[in-house]
């Protein structure tokens, strides 16, 4: 990635994967969903949750516990009958990569313990990827995207 | 293998690419027998879902066999000739313990950006780019197939690959939509779309026990297909004025049931037409959602209207108040395939639902591009193409 057509690419996946963190955080009608952006130690303080569907959840959470000793947790029924919910929160102010690591973590603690394992997707089949901005963009927004979303 | 991809905007191509391998162990790999274009195969070729990336394999509804296994597979065995819906499901969530499968928790790797845009995130798809999980789709001599025992469906004996084809999508889609959209013995159902799977919905419909079923499409040879394949009634958008058409046919009550089988690249006539096709042109809108705007308007009062259509965004003048004020249900839904899929198969079976009919072309997978521009043009009456891999 040194040639000058890498480099733009290189930044049009850069710009992929900070669209994606973005998104959610916009104002256009019918699109985005906050009511409005609150101050980043607010947002980084809060709680990310998933809620497992089991009601026996219990640790230890190995995904959890490599993101190191800052990292609170808890557990709680879910109301219905639906499970566990699994929440996490560092001590502190985590950065933004702290943060979308514990969303990707928690997901995977879910899908470890609904099903055993995390469903992958690459290496698989695919034709030419031919070098173009759009494309670039959408490898960085996907290369995010389980780090991104709601949680 | 050779396989479909998508190359660009309007731009199918064969290639020969990378023979798929188990990635967890509850994936099979299934060797593709038949695989079919679907309409909402049309937004993803036409760039209106702008999460494509060239290369990538397209195809969400097929026939295979499987021919490998992981080893936390136990229910379907090398050798089985199976049918799988297009939505991945796990099978273990909470959603999927509502047997709600399209909503799966679990079965979309990139939940990053279908939370982003919607708020939550749906489960994958294949074939159907990287906003529902970026997995390969059918358009292949192999594929890979996930959580396989949630996902295959051993198909009998008696029902060919041609008719258990359509169980993939078309099927399951079209009954997801008769189902949860209330439909009672006695209803009066109408569905917008006579493809193939508005088709389905209507034929769901009446299996389910409806009393009347209108479907509304403008190509002759469509509402021909309605009429004698599906056993409903056939009106023309083109000729006739719908609402007042369905209000004669319903006692001026409108139907109790409304199925939108048509999607965000809706055909309509008038400034209507004319209004969405510039606002979608001008990306000021994504979808064009005139079918849906009818089917409400259409709809008895407290009655149902369920959108089967593919929708990603946004649209403009929706008529929110006659939602309101009618006191109508409006509910959507990818196909929850996994539930209705054993039902089907069923029916296959006894002959009462058939659907050879919907395969209208059938082509070597070399041709792809031919097949996708058969479909979209509707050239030769053409209302699927299902590509054979090993033809």
């Amino acid at each position: 990635m040194t040639g000058p057509l890498q480099q733009v690419l290189g930044k049009a996946a850069e710009f992929g994967g900070t669209a994606l963190a973005k998104l959610q955080h916009t104002h256009v009608p019918g699109v985005g969903q906050a009511s409005t952006t609150e101050p980043r130690e607010v947002a980084a303080a809060r709680w990310r949750a998933v809620t497992v569907f089991r009601d026996d959840l219990a640790g230890p959470f190995p995904e959890l516990e490599a993101l190191g000793p800052d990292l609170e947790v808890r557990m709680q029924p879910a109301p219905g009958d639906r499970g566990t919910e699994l929440s996490a929160r560092f001590h502190g102010t985590p950065t933004d990569e702290q943060v979308g690591e514990l969303r990707a973590a928690l997901r995977r603690t879910k899908q470890l313990a609904e099903v055993g394992e995390v469903l992958r997707v690459d290496p698989q089949p695919h034709g030419t990827r031919k070098a173009t901005l759009q494309g670039a963009a959408l490898e960085g927004a996907a290369a995010r995207a389980p780090k991104e979303g709601v949680l | 293998m050779k396989a479909a991809i998508w190359a660009g905007v309007n731009e199918v191509a064969v290639e020969e690419v990378d023979e798929p391998q188990l990635l967890n162990d509850h994936d099979v790999i299934l060797k593709i027998s038949k695989t079919v274009t679907c309409g909402s195969d049309l937004h993803l070729i036409g760039g209106y879902i702008p999460a494509m990336r060239a290369g990538d394999v397209l195809g969400h509804e097929f026939t295979g066999t499987v021919v490998e296994r992981g080893k936390a597979v136990t229910k379907v065995q090398v050798g089985d000739r199976v049918v799988v819906p297009s939505f991945i499901a796990c099978g273990h969530c909470w959603y999927c313990s509502q047997e709600l499968y399209s909503l799966c928790d679990n079965g979309n790797p990139n939940p990053g950006i279908t939370e982003g845009l919607w708020g939550q995130s749906p489960g994958g798809c294949f074939g159907y780019s990287h906003a529902m999980g970026g997995f390969a789709g059918s358009h292949a001599e192999y594929m890979r197939v996930p959580y396989a025992d949630v996902g295959c469906f051993v198909v009998p004996d008696a029902v060919s690959d041609t008719r258990a084809l359509f169980a993939s999508d078309s099927v399951t889609t079209g009954w997801t939509g008769a189902h949860l959209g209330g439909t009672k013995p006695g209803d009066v159902v109408a569905v917008w779309g006579a493809g193939a799977v508005g088709q389905m919905a209507a034929r769901a419909a009446i299996l389910l026990g409806a009393e009347q079923v209108v479907v509304i499409d403008r190509l002759p040879e469509r509402l021909a297909q309605v009429r004698q394949h599906i056993g409903a009634e056939a009106v023309d958008y083109s000729t006739t004025d719908v609402v007042a058409e369905l209000r004669e046919r319903t006692g001026g009550r409108g139907p109790d049931v409304c199925i939108e089988a048509v999607g965000m690249e809706a055909h309509s006539t008038g400034i209507q037409g004319a209004f969405d096709q510039v606002k979608q042109q001008l990306r000021l809108q994504t979808d064009r959602p005139s079918a849906v705007r009818e089917a409400i308007r259409a709809c008895r009062k407290g009655g149902s209207v369920f959108v089967l259509g593919v929708f990603a965004g946004p649209v403009d003048k929706f008529p929110l108040g006659a939602a309101m004020n009618k006191g109508l249900t409006v509910r959507g839904a990818q196909q929850h395939g996994q539930r209705y899929v054993p039902e089907i198969l069923a029916h296959m079976e006894s002959g009462a639902l058939t659907t050879e009919h919907l395969a209208t072309h059938t082509m070597p997978l070399s041709q792809a591009a031919e097949g996708y521009r058969i479909f979209k043009e509707k050239e030769d009456g053409c209302v699927r193409t299902v590509f054979e891999p090993g033809g």
